[in-house]
């Protein structure tokens, strides 16, 4: 809820995401500390950032085709691998990344409508079998394809990303490319919950039978729902081409699938804050436990790469486990509160 | 009982069978404009099958419906809705993750426009629209008066309220003729006496003719312009409410005593 005196004068005002102008300028000194990041900081930093962006740009898909539209993909990742072969292929063609990169949108969001068509008429454990089949369709197209089209098991090497004769291909100019598309996804997803299409995401989500008497076209609206989620999957994915500098099937696998989706759960599904609060507080976890690996395989006690992999699987398990059991509304439903509670203060929230 | 002069909304001779059950046997209704037509009848008798074979959700085996005089009978809901034929469920149907307005706005779906890029992009021909549909769901609120839970969750609302939004969608619609079915089971009597008082004011003031199923004869009596009384899915009696408490065949199947039982079924 809002504290008072906050209050609109017109409806647009009110469907204003960031309400104050307090919020307005917290806003603005993020959107400078991250553009000014590159000047202060070691590529490591650069690299990690710029995965995480792309991880925030698959997850808003998520958000999208699950959150929003109730629409279960596990195939996240495969949409991703989709959008990074595009990139390497157009790259190499000599196509400037201003174009490649919504060419790989929608490549992907292309590739993703052909198996909606089948998924949009089943529901729950089906659907899930149905995104299953396209990520693991996805390796074996790929390596059937000739080699000559996208370079099959051995992969493909991309040429790095140049706008208006500026090379982007610096860990800067990555990271830079990925915080603009980064925050193109964030907003995106703030306004989809606020428009018409959005609205009908949702109610197929809520209701489908009733939202069919009411004039939305469920199956339509199903099949729209995986577009718009597979388009943020190609973004995604042909940043991660850039980043990369070599694409091959490997990197597309169900485990980023299921993490792009953990980190959703975890982050909340309902709230275009979930994605962010999610992608960040996984990443965090995951490099937490890389770096206690790190000093454990060093320690020499013993204990192999694998286990710290396996390790790292439990506590994003345990991660989605607890937020299902305890907050199934996620982190974005915690901030949400405090945040409340926080602007009332000392007052009892309600 | 085929007098179409003038009707918005039709069934003729409609027949639906559901296994060895017949649904509806050569059921013929004409719902005509700057009406409130009642449809009542024991537990079974059919009555929300009529209405789902009215907007598109069942289809009948036999006989045809018409819409402003025209066979919609192969058309199919989403098609009906845009058409013009609003209508709120039985029991609870609205979206229980969204607002009250947010579900208000759902029914102007078909009047609104702008897809995936209007959607991502939010153009400012879309944030105008988005305006004036918002301008146009607060008209609903203050109708049916929700204002005070305009941003609550609907799925954190009580039953009456839920209905409440549920009819607001429907009138999002800009329906010519709104479908009710059973809109005041399980409420009180004041939230029945505002379902009944917000259902003359359709009729009166948006001039919306409205067919609606309900088990209280009371309020079916008060607010009826027009009463079609089914029993084993056959019409066994259709007039006014006058005619329909004097009906012998009505009393005995239905009204004699029975009519508090039938309430407290409800
Ligand atoms: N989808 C369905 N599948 C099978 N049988 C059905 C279906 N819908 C209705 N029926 C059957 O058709 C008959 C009429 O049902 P209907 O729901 O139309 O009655 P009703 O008059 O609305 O009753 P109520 O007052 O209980 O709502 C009942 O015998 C019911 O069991
Ligand atoms: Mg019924």
């Amino acid at each position: 809820m809002r504290p008072t005196g906050i209050w609109f004068s017109s409806y647009a005002a009110e469907a204003r995401v960031l309400e104050t102008a307090r919020a307005r300028i917290w806003l603005g000194l993020l959107g400078a500390g991250l553009l000014g990041l590159p000047l202060v900081s070691g590529t490591w930093l650069l690299g990690e950032m710029t995965n995480l962006f792309i991880t925030l740009i698959a997850v808003c898909g998520l958000f999208v085709t699950v959150g929003m539209a109730g629409q279960i993909n596990i195939a996240q990742s495969a949409f991703v691998g989709v959008g990074a072969f595009t990139a390497a292929k157009l790259s190499g063609l000599g196509v400037p990344v201003w174009a490649v990169i919504p060419a790989a949108a929608l490549a992907s969001g292309v590739v993703s409508v052909l198996f909606a068509l089948p998924a949009a008429r089943v529901k729950g454990f089906y659907l899930a079998l149905t995104t299953l089949a396209a990520q693991v369709m996805f390796p074996i197209v790929i390596l059937a394809l000739p080699m000559s089209w996208l370079g099959g098991l051995v992969g493909m090497p991309v040429a790095p990303p140049r706008l208006f004769g500026i090379g982007l291909g610096t860990p800067a100019g990555l990271y830079l490319l990925g915080l603009v598309l980064a925050a193109l996804a964030v907003w995106t997803s703030y306004n989809l919950p606020r428009s018409r299409i959005g609205r009908a995401f949702r109610a197929v989500h809520d209701n489908d039978s009733a939202a069919g008497v009411m004039g939305i076209p469920v199956t339509r609206i199903k099949i729209a729902a995986f577009f718009v989620g597979a388009l943020y999957a190609g973004v995604a994915g042909a940043i991660l081409a850039y980043l990369l500098q070599f694409v091959t099937v490997s990197s597309f696998t169900l485990f980023a699938s299921v993490w792009y989706l953990g980190m959703l759960i975890v982050g909340g599904l309902h709230s275009p804050l979930g994605p962010i609060l999610g992608v960040i507080f996984v990443t965090l976890v995951q490099e937490g436990l890389h770096s206690a690996g790190n000093a454990i395989l060093q320690s020499g006690s013993g204990l192999g790469g694998g286990a710290v992999f396996a390790a790292s699987s439990v506590v994003l398990g345990l991660c989605i486990l607890a937020a299902l059991i305890f907050e199934p509304r996620g982190l974005a439903h915690l901030w949400t509160q405090t945040m409340t509670a926080f602007r009332l203060w000392p007052f009892p929230r309600n | 009982m085929a007098a179409t002069g003038g009707a918005i909304l039709e069934a003729r001779a409609l027949g639906l069978r559901f296994g060895a059950v017949e649904a509806l046997k050569d059921v013929s209704v004409a719902i005509r404009p700057g009406d409130v037509h009642a449809l009542i009848g024991p537990n079974g008798a059919g009555k929300s099958s009529l209405l789902n074979c009215l907007s598109g959700f069942y289809h009948p085996w036999t006989g045809a419906v018409l819409f402003e005089g025209r066979d919609i009978s192969a058309t199919r809901p989403p098609e009906r809705a845009r058409m013009g034929i609003g209508r709120t469920f039985q029991g609870i149907q609205t979206y229980p993750s969204m607002t009250a307005r947010e579900n208000i706005l759902t029914g102007f779906h078909t009047q609104m426009t702008g897809g995936v890029f209007a959607g991502l992009f939010r153009p400012p021909g879309a944030v105008r629209q988005e305006e004036e549909f918002t301008a146009r769901a607060e008209e609903i609120i203050d109708f049916l008066e929700l204002e005070e839970d305009r941003h609550r969750i609907v799925g954190d609302m009580s039953y009456g309220l839920r209905k409440r939004v549920d009819l607001g969608r429907a009138l999002a619609l800009s329906p010519k003729v709104l479908v009710m079915d059973e809109p005041m089971a399980g409420m009180s009597p004041e939230e029945k006496g505002d379902i009944a008082r917000f259902t003359l004011d359709i009729r009166d003031r948006w001039g919306i003719p409205v067919v609606l199923v309900e088990h209280d004869m009371d309020v079916v009596m008060d607010i009826s312009d027009r009463v079609t009384v089914l029993e084993f899915g056959r019409i066994i009696a259709e007039g006014t409410p006058d005619e329909i408490r004097g009906d012998e065949r009505v009393i005995a199947a239905y009204l004699g005593g029975e009519t508090e039982a039938e309430e407290d079924a409800a």
